[in-house]
């Protein structure tokens, strides 16, 4: 397939390993991966602050950056900006072009799951890795069932990991709790973000595991700033990090 | 932004914060409940059908209410139910005084009632020389303390055994030191029996009013509602008009729901149905609106009618367990609070009390949609120029730096290269909470954009 990569400005900017590491998986596994021009954020600390105004021509970029690529799919390794992208198109351009690019977006693990499934990966991760259940991922893009809901449980990710020879996935104590980052929560309510932070890693740690293992980015940093903080024995990982390596 | 002496709900959660170990026990307590939730839920296999089913019932009373509404007004009136309308919580306090004067009430004995909290009734009575004793457990319990409900189901869990143990002590006479929970509650129905036996009127909340019977419900797990409403012959019930189901299916429905989602108890002990006065006495409903039409008039507003008030969403929130129920500037704490009382906060800052993590949501029986409504409410304060923490100030810039790639690159360059060749011991008293409570993000040497044109661009 050809793929348009949406790489938030959070990754682009912060964190490009896990950009490289999404565009190399995707490569591996056959895909024709492109880098549309003139990307930026995804508009979500404006709007989820509630300055939809303020957001417009930020959000207005980013979906031209997208309009009329050619491609089959665009593909994002982040959940949270993913979903804000999807709902800020949504709300500042309701043309069919606009529509077009959200029809198209996926977050990695929905893509590597739902649309162009992988067989198995051939690499062993020989070590213990405890689950970031990221809240908009799980809630918004549903790649798992959440803790609240009594239906029958699916988890995607798990189901990608579990095709990497020798990993053993665990979960913290509680299992999908927020990890406080929430965008500019986190420098608004320092204390209580932080308060949430410290227990995650903590609980994280409890697991034993070697790795934090998640699909956002943006949670993955928080993480990180808390566990060297704590001097926990952890490292995160993004999803696509692991996979690109086990292939 | 509004100037005001109410500390805001960052300064709250912060002055919480400070006493990790006392955070740590109201945090647990708390998820005790979800997890006692989480396992009532689960016995039940019907249990994401009674959701869907809850909330199309309400939805569907609440798009016909007035016919519901005159409906059960009809049928309480055939009962010998006297129904009264209060247009807000002034009016709603003056017809209870109205009711007990004629009566010459001197003592009030109240069950759990958040919207006679809403109302402040109680300081209005106790204004009026009419005395009110809270008969629900908790809600005696902070009576007796001088202090608001911190949450809309367990309205002391704030407070330890020990400390109601103390206050025990000075109030009601029991030993001193004592904190054994048995011998409090004991006292305490000893203490309780005494002001039943000598009130002359009693009063409610509402959990459900039963538009083709006529009838009210309330749930208690103490039976406090039915010692007081089977003891004086004169009986009053708040509500608000939110509560009304039509039928006794859409009473059950929510009923199998309510109990297991607030505690994870199967049912309340006590479900009681009110259908009318004792002999010689008199039942007095009043119906309250109080802003409620005004948020049926707005789509996603209105969903926050549907609330069967059980707390769920409360218990699961990250946020309030760390910040406890006095953060929020509002009678009702949590995301439900948020959804209903942000828009009353005149410290703005409410609202933004939420990672939009979207649990209380996904807990909530009839489905509100809590995280959407929460940051709606951000929204309408955004419009209203009542932005909380500098964000009036930074967020244009934000907009204008993310909109334009040459300054948005430069300024993450300045980034990157701060955080690679600076000491953070330098940049941490300019990164604000970040820097305070965490490290600071290691940097890379550029941006996968520059990686990208360097290893992959033709």
């Amino acid at each position: 397939m050809k793929i348009a990569l949406f790489i938030p400005c959070l990754v682009n900017q912060l964190m490009p390993q896990v950009a490289i590491a999404t565009l190399e998986l995707l490569e591996k596994l056959g895909h024709q991966v492109i880098l549309p021009k003139g990307q930026t954020c995804c508009g979500q600390p404006m709007t989820n602050s509630g300055c939809f105004n303020e957001a417009r021509s930020t959000v207005l970029k980013l979906l031209n950056a997208f309009k009329g690529v050619e491609c089959d799919a665009i593909v994002c390794p982040a959940a949270s900006c993913l979903v804000a992208a999807k709902e800020n198109f949504h709300e500042f351009d309701d043309s069919p072009e606009a529509q077009a690019v959200i029809n198209k977006l996926y977050e990695l693990t929905e893509f590597l799951h739902d649309i162009a499934p992988v067989e198995a990966f051939t690499r062993p991760f020989p070590h213990k890795v405890s689950m970031q259940m990221s809240c908009h991922g799980l809630r918004m893009l549903t790649l798992a069932k959440a803790s609240e809901l009594m239906s029958p449980g699916y988890n995607k990710l798990e189901a990608l990991l579990n095709k990497v020879p020798a990993i053993e996935v665990v979960y913290p104590e509680p299992h999908d709790e927020c990890c406080g980052f929430g965008g500019t929560f986190a420098m608004d309510e320092g204390a209580v973000s932080a308060k949430m932070g410290k227990d995650k890693a903590s609980a994280h740690a409890n697991t034993g595991a070697s790795y934090v293992v998640g699909y956002d980015p943006s949670c993955l940093m928080h993480l990180d700033g808390m566990i060297r903080r704590l001097q926990l024995p952890l490292e995160t990982r993004h999803l696509a990090q692991i996979l690109n390596e086990a292939i | 932004m509004a100037t005001t002496t109410t500390a805001n709900h960052a300064e709250k959660a912060e002055i919480f914060c400070r006493d990790e170990t006392r955070v740590d026990w109201h945090s647990k307590a708390l998820w005790l409940l979800r997890q006692k939730r989480d396992r009532a839920a689960s016995s039940l296999p019907e249990w994401e059908q009674l959701r869907e089913l809850g909330s199309e019932y309400k939805l569907h009373t609440l798009s016909h209410l007035g016919e519901y509404l005159e409906q059960f007004e009809a049928n309480c009136v055939k009962q010998g139910i006297q129904v009264h309308w209060a247009k807000n919580g002034e009016e709603h306090n003056r017809i209870v005084h109205e009711i007990l004067s004629k009566h010459q009430v001197k003592k009030l004995v109240k069950s759990k009632s958040m919207l006679t909290e809403e109302c402040h009734l109680n300081p209005y009575l106790e204004q009026h020389g009419i005395e009110v004793i809270d008969t629900d457990l908790g809600e005696r319990i902070i009576q007796l303390n001088k202090q608001p409900p911190s949450h809309i189901v367990v309205p002391a869990i704030h407070l330890k055994k020990e400390e109601v143990g103390e206050l025990f002590h000075e109030k009601i006479g029991t030993e001193k030191g004592a904190s054994d929970p048995t011998y409090l509650t004991r006292a305490a129905r000893q203490h309780l029996r005494e002001q039943f036996l000598s009130a002359d009127a009693a009063m409610t909340g509402v959990n459900m009013a039963i538009a083709d019977q006529g009838a009210i419900v309330v749930c208690t797990n103490e039976g406090n509602a039915d010692m007081g409403g089977n003891l004086p012959g004169l009986t009053l019930h708040s509500m608000g008009i939110d509560k009304m189901v039509p039928n006794m299916e859409a009473a059950s429905v929510l009923l199998r729901t309510l109990a297991r989602n607030a505690i994870g108890q199967p049912i309340t002990t006590y479900s009681s149905f009110y259908h009318g006065p004792k002999p010689g006495g008199e039942m007095h409903i009043i119906i309250v609106d109080n802003g409620r039409t005004k948020a049926l008039q707005d789509e996603l507003l209105a969903e926050s009618l549907k609330c069967i008030r059980c707390g769920g969403c409360i218990n699961t929130c990250p946020v309030y367990r760390r910040s406890g129920g006095y953060s929020y500037n509002y009678f009702i704490p949590g995301p439900i609070g948020i959804a209903v009382g942000a828009q009353q906060d005149d410290t703005n800052t409410t609202a933004w009390a939420c990672t939009l993590c979207g649990s209380c949501t996904y807990v909530c029986p009839t489905k509100v949609p809590l995280d959407k409504i929460i940051s709606y409410q951000r929204r309408l304060k955004a419009e209203q120029g009542k932005l909380p923490y500098g964000k009036e100030r930074y967020m244009p810039m934000v907009g204008k730096m993310m909109g334009s790639t040459t300054m948005f690159n430069c300024a993450m360059s300045v980034a990157r290269f701060s955080l690679r060749y600076l000491p953070h011991s330098m940049l941490k008293p300019f990164s604000g909470a970040w820097g305070k409570y965490r490290e600071l993000p290691k940097a890379p040497k550029t941006s996968f954009e520059t990686w990208y044109n360097q290893n992959r661009s033709k």
